[in-house]
């Protein structure tokens, strides 16, 4: 019998919930860990939780199983870390926020304004040149808003990274 | 009562039952200078030549004797010469607190004098570090340093007080140290597990790493290991904690680990490793090892298991705790057979170096000769490279905590200040450093430390002119071509260390060997000693794993 190491799995976003206390410099132990253990973090938001005494730092990671799984277990070896959660993708809720900036012209303007409303965008600002959108949803809605905006030229995106709750 | 900051970092240290510290004194730790005047009858304090020594005088102190090491430096340079220090002991887990001064709270982030953010420096070095920004929080952060550095898989603790901090005053209470933060008992189906994996096997393999020394599970291996009928291997950290002269013993496992380890992992059907992280020292190429056997990992780190390599059980806890457990439960197990082959590896592959003039001292005989002369619990520093695996290869250690070495980092410079601290920790047991010119280079200048506090111990230099381990690696890779290797200093070590204040020997041929390691182990009872050990510069470190290939195949035999 062969005790191969088993074959990685695909590479996945991982979302990852972590209580921590509130201390400085927290985060940038986290982002320190990352960095020196060759993590990807793809986007965090970290604020103050109910109790100004823990913060909740949502990060989500790309990577295999195993490199999650290392991922938890370093973080939780943090003093500062209270607990880890890697959060089950059917069973939260995710929002993202985003601001985009896109070109306006007399041509696209009536344009632009009908795909917003289609996904129930606020428009924030209108210029004669731009406009800037304001948009809160999953990360696959997101993606597809700023996929139907690209065409008109895409001038700035602004996204806050996943926010998650287990249901 | 009402006391100073640096009043309080005394009382903290007296809590936790300090009596020795290690240091080197500057601007911003004044205060903590004075006070440590003040309280002299009750804390000692070895000032060493340089804050990189002091840290690892403060570790060598760690290993030696299972205490937390304490090590103090101001503020900047101060701070940064301990970093070294700090990662040595993080990466063989070894209990430290470091104390560094800063500069006072407003000029904090301005680019002050001597000013450094060594919290923000040392984050991946430490389990933890503290900025204390209130002298309130003081006593409470030095506690937990203690707590977190002895807890678990032990480590280092950084604490930076700013001066003012440290003058400042504030009520303080006397309190017991805090107890060790808990850590996991493996449930009852690991245990049943792990005892059914082994009434399977027919030829178990017993690893042992670091932790059975940090856990002081050194009696409950050796009694595992007679319940399981199984041979033993050590990795580098683990030498002393199984008794080599035992017959079960096998050496190291890993790029300079015996040829018996090696012929054993490849036949054995099961591999039980107690308190190790498979380093990739050991691993060597992680794909090939042990892939034909199930594993069994004791560890105490959940995250040192699937790291580096998978394996079939994870026992998750303290070492100690869970080797007695097993000895309760396992049956007496019998591999005659397999013992028996074991000897018989080790029969037909001793370790040997043969001499390549006529009367040239081979390291094997130095070793051998050191290991004949000193008492079992002598204390066995050594630096990196070559010297330091022909320690770990030719002593015969057989007791925890006589093998001081820097393991995970491989520091060059570590051994002469880890052996002072050694000496310091333990007045009553010989202490020798074994080292390479090359090492001693780098930090000699703690002879002085040695001269000054009179502190008898023995330098063996294993001088071979050459920077050993790195020319062995540019012979087999590197078509000879020996880049920056040949040191070829003039330094005469003998006049050196007597200008230091040391006594000195040479030793050239090896009919000198044994009669000046003598006289030489004699005068290091009452004082610090060097000896300069010429030996051939193409003598190898073998056996040897090269780069990527299997710790089952190890290379015996190379040319010069």
């Amino acid at each position: 019998m062969e005790y191969s190491n088993s074959n990685p799995s695909p590479v996945k976003e991982y979302i990852l919930s972590v209580l921590a206390r509130n201390r400085a410099g927290v985060l940038l132990r986290i982002a320190g860990l990352f960095s020196r253990r060759c993590y990807n973090i793809l986007s965090i938001v970290a604020a103050q939780t109910e109790n100004t005494e823990y913060s909740r730092i949502l990060i989500v990671v790309s990577g295999d199983d195993r490199i999650v799984r290392q991922v938890d277990k370093q973080l939780s070896k943090l003093i500062d870390i209270v607990q880890v959660d890697v959060l089950d993708r059917g069973r939260i809720v995710e929002r993202e926020h985003l601001l985009l900036k896109v070109e306006r012209t007399v041509q696209t303007s009536e344009k632009l304004v009908e795909i917003a409303n289609v996904f129930h965008a606020n428009i924030l600002n209108v210029e004669p040149d731009s406009m800037i959108l304001e948009l809160t949803g999953d990360a696959g809605t997101i993606n597809s808003f700023i996929e139907l905006y690209n065409p008109y030229h895409v001038l700035r995106i602004l996204r806050t990274g996943a926010m998650a709750m287990p249901k | 009562m009402v006391l100073t900051g640096a009043q309080i970092v005394m009382e903290c240290l007296l809590e936790q039952g300090v009596d020795t510290v290690f240091g080197y004194p500057g601007g911003a730790v004044l205060n903590i200078y004075d006070a440590l005047y003040e309280y002299r009858d009750r804390i000692r304090h070895v000032r060493t030549a340089h804050e990189q020594g002091a840290a690892h005088a403060a570790d060598g102190y760690a290993r030696s004797t299972g205490r937390t090491g304490v090590v103090i430096a101001t503020s900047g340079p101060g701070a940064t010469n301990l970093v070294t220090g700090i990662a040595t002991a993080y990466m063989d887990s070894v209990p430290m607190v470091a104390i560094t001064g800063n500069v006072n709270l407003n000029l904090l982030g301005l680019d002050s004098f001597q000013e450094v953010d060594i919290t923000g420096i040392t984050m991946p070095i430490t389990k933890h570090n503290y900025i204390v920004k209130d002298v309130h929080d003081l006593a409470q952060t030095l506690r937990e340093a203690f707590q977190i550095a002895g807890s678990g898989r032990r480590g280092p603790v950084l604490v930076d007080i700013p001066k003012d901090i440290t003058g400042q005053t504030c009520e303080f209470e006397r309190s017991a140290p805090l107890p060790p933060l808990p850590h996991d008992f493996p449930v009852a189906e690991r245990f049943e597990k792990a005892l059914e994996m082994i009434s399977r096997a027919q030829r178990p393999f017993l690893y042992a790493g670091g932790g059975v020394i940090s856990s002081e599970a050194a009696p409950e291996l050796a009694a595992f290991a007679e319940k399981l009928d199984a041979p033993v291997a050590c990795s580098l950290m683990c030498q002393g904690g199984f008794d080599q002269a035992n017959r079960r013993y096998m050496g190291m496992l890993g790029m300079h680990g015996t040829n018996t380890a090696a012929l054993a992992i490849k036949n054995c059907d099961l591999f039980v490793a107690v308190g190790t992280r498979f380093s990739d020292r050991v691993l060597c190429n992680a794909g090939l090892f042990a892939r034909h056997c199930p594993i069994i990992q004791i560890e105490i780190d959940t995250a040192e298991f699937n790291k580096n390599i998978e394996v079939q059980l994870k026992v998750k806890g303290d070492a100690k705790e869970i080797l007695q457990k097993l000895n309760e439960m396992l049956p007496q197990q019998e591999h005659t057979e397999w013992m028996d082959q074991v000897a018989a590896w080790k029969q037909e592959f001793p370790l040997i170096q043969k001499e390549r003039t006529p009367h040239a001292v081979t390291p094997q005989q130095v070793m051998e000769t050191l290991d004949r002369l000193t008492d079992d619990d002598a204390i066995i520093a050594t630096e990196v490279g070559q010297n330091q695996m022909w320690a770990a290869q030719f002593y015969t250690f057989r007791k925890p905590r006589t093998f001081l070495s820097s393991g995970g980092l491989g520091t060059m410079g570590f051994g002469l200040g880890a052996a002072l601290g050694a000496k310091v920790g333990n007045p009553d047991r010989q202490v020798i450093n074994v080292a390479g010119d090359g090492s001693f280079h780098m930090n000699l200048n703690e002879l002085a430390t040695a001269a000054a506090y009179h502190i008898p111990f023995l330098e063996l230099v294993l001088n071979n002119e050459v920077l050993g381990m790195v020319r062995q690696w540019q012979k087999l890779f590197y078509g000879h071509r020996f880049s920056q290797t040949d040191v070829d200093t003039a330094t005469d070590f003998p006049a050196l260390a007597r200008a230091f204040g040391l006594k000195a020997y040479s030793i050239e041929t090896d009919g000198q060997v044994e009669p000046v390691l003598r006289e030489a182990l004699a005068e290091a009872q009452k004082g610090p000693v060097l000896v300069d050990c010429r030996i051939n510069r193409d003598v190898n470190v073998l056996p040897m794993v090269p780069a990527g290939a299997s710790v089952e195949s190890p290379i015996l035999e190379m040319d010069d």
